[in-house]
């Protein structure tokens, strides 16, 4: 266990490092920019839009809550993003691991 | 996706793959919570449903997606093979060249004024010209014509009466003379040929400078210059003793054509003076500078000619002797005008009978 404690430790550090570089140098907002970008520019945007629309119009438009929301949007929006967004930023999380990773 | 450039071996790089996808479902969450923000509160503000109306208007301009037509339903070309009366003409013109065409038919755009006045003018030409329509060679001969010098006129009406270019200009442009300056006291009669005893100062300069022998057959002067093949020196010869009398200078020989060039413009300035002076004395200060200029070029040319009279009078001063100008004072420009002439045949005496002659 302890060996298991340690190897999951070590994880943890490591993905706390890597969490907190991306954040100290900038590059999880430059991620998060380009993931906006990509995704508006595919449409994924407009598709997740109507999808709130229906979701307002089941709901009703004065009781809707953010959580309503959340719990309708994320599930659908992950599935949805295209592949080729997808792909791009692995590669681009990767490719910064590589450079920072220890 | 280059995995050669991990550092961690082989188990290590599913966890760091784990991890790239573990960074990667965080930036997706992150901007799935942006748009249910972004939403919730559009909604709450009450501007999320403002893009839409009703159901109507939205199925009116809904995006039309079929061939041959643009997602709002129309035509690429439909207005290409249509015509439109025109309400000036009453003619039918093709819809992309109506706009153009109203340009010129009401006469109100940029160009339509510059082509009708040149429309105008070719006209005139063409109906002087067309009674010689089997010689090609007159038409060829880019002989004075009154509409020509019309347009001349109309185009050098606004330089200056006075300023000295003029010369310049009448030396460059063989086929537009300076007819601008004369304007009615040389009228030219052109069916009965031209009215020779008003040749003005500038016409006589052209002298110097163009051909000038008489086309049979339009009754007009040669506007070529000195070296046009259509005529000989002698028909210039003739001409100029025709126009000028017995003792009409020469004309300048091909192969001084070409030197001094840089007289014309002195000379100018002394054939004008001369012209102007009338048995007056005293001698203007055009006269002096002039005269001054044109002495400076003679003595400077000297070596050149192979012949050279002794006073210098020669065609130029024929020329400007027939407008009446010049008494017999004139002593200092007279001999200025020495340019290209070399057969000078002229003598003191014969100076002021030629004055005698016009007077």
């Amino acid at each position: 266990m302890v060996f298991i404690n340690e190897k999951m430790n070590k994880e943890s550090r490591l993905k706390a490092t890597i969490n907190q570089r991306l954040t100290e140098l900038g590059e999880r907002e430059r991620l998060k920019e380009l993931l906006r970008a990509k995704l508006t520019e595919c449409g994924w945007k407009d598709q997740m839009k109507a999808h709130c629309k229906e979701v307002i119009r089941e709901k009703g438009l004065e009781h809707v809550t953010v959580e309503d929301l959340v719990v309708e949007i994320t599930p659908k929006g992950r599935a949805l993003v295209p592949d080729s967004v997808k792909k791009e930023l692995l590669q681009r999380i990767r490719a910064f691991l590589a450079q920072h990773a220890a | 996706m280059k995995m050669e450039d991990m550092p961690l071996s082989g188990p290590d790089n599913t966890k760091l793959e784990a991890l790239v996808n573990d960074i990667y479902s965080e930036l997706v969450e992150d901007a799935c919570l942006g748009l249910c923000f972004e939403v919730h509160r559009a909604v709450k503000q009450g501007y999320f449903f403002l893009d839409e109306t009703d159901q109507e208007s939205m199925k009116e301009f809904e995006i039309v997606d079929q061939p041959g037509v643009d997602i709002f339903g129309q035509v690429y070309n439909q207005w290409k093979n249509k015509e439109c009366e025109c309400p000036n003409c009453k003619r039918l013109i093709a819809a992309s060249r109506f706009a153009p065409h109203l340009e010129k038919c009401l006469g109100m755009g940029r160009n339509s004024s510059r082509i009708a006045n040149r429309r105008l003018a070719s006209n005139n030409n063409t109906s002087k010209s067309e009674s010689d329509q089997e010689d090609n060679d007159d038409l060829n001969d880019n002989d004075w014509s009154y509409g020509a010098e019309k347009r001349a006129k109309k185009r050098k009406s606004d330089k200056s009466q006075n300023s000295p270019r003029r010369s310049k200009t009448l030396k460059h442009k063989n086929g537009e003379l300076g007819s601008s300056m004369s304007a009615d006291p040389y009228k030219y009669n052109y069916n009965a040929g031209i009215n020779y005893e008003m040749l003005g100062p500038d016409e006589v300069r052209s002298f110097l400078t163009t051909c000038g022998v008489i086309s049979e057959h339009t009754k007009k002067m040669c506007t070529r210059s000195q070296r046009c093949p259509q005529h000989t020196d002698e028909q210039r010869m003739a001409v100029r003793v025709f126009l000028l009398g017995p003792s009409a200078p020469v004309l300048p020989e091909a192969d001084s054509v070409a030197g001094p060039e840089s007289f014309d413009i002195p000379d100018g300035q002394a054939l004008m003076s001369r012209l102007q002076w009338e048995d007056s004395p005293e001698i203007s200060p055009s006269d002096s500078a002039s005269s001054k200029a044109s002495t400076n070029h003679s003595d400077s040319r000297r070596p050149k000619k192979k012949k050279r009279p002794p006073l210098g009078l020669n065609s130029g001063g024929g020329i400007g002797s027939l407008s009446g100008g010049g008494g017999s004072g004139g002593s200092q420009t007279n001999i200025s005008l020495s340019t290209k002439k070399k057969k000078p045949k002229l003598t003191a005496p014969s100076i002021s009978s030629i004055y005698d002659d016009l007077n």
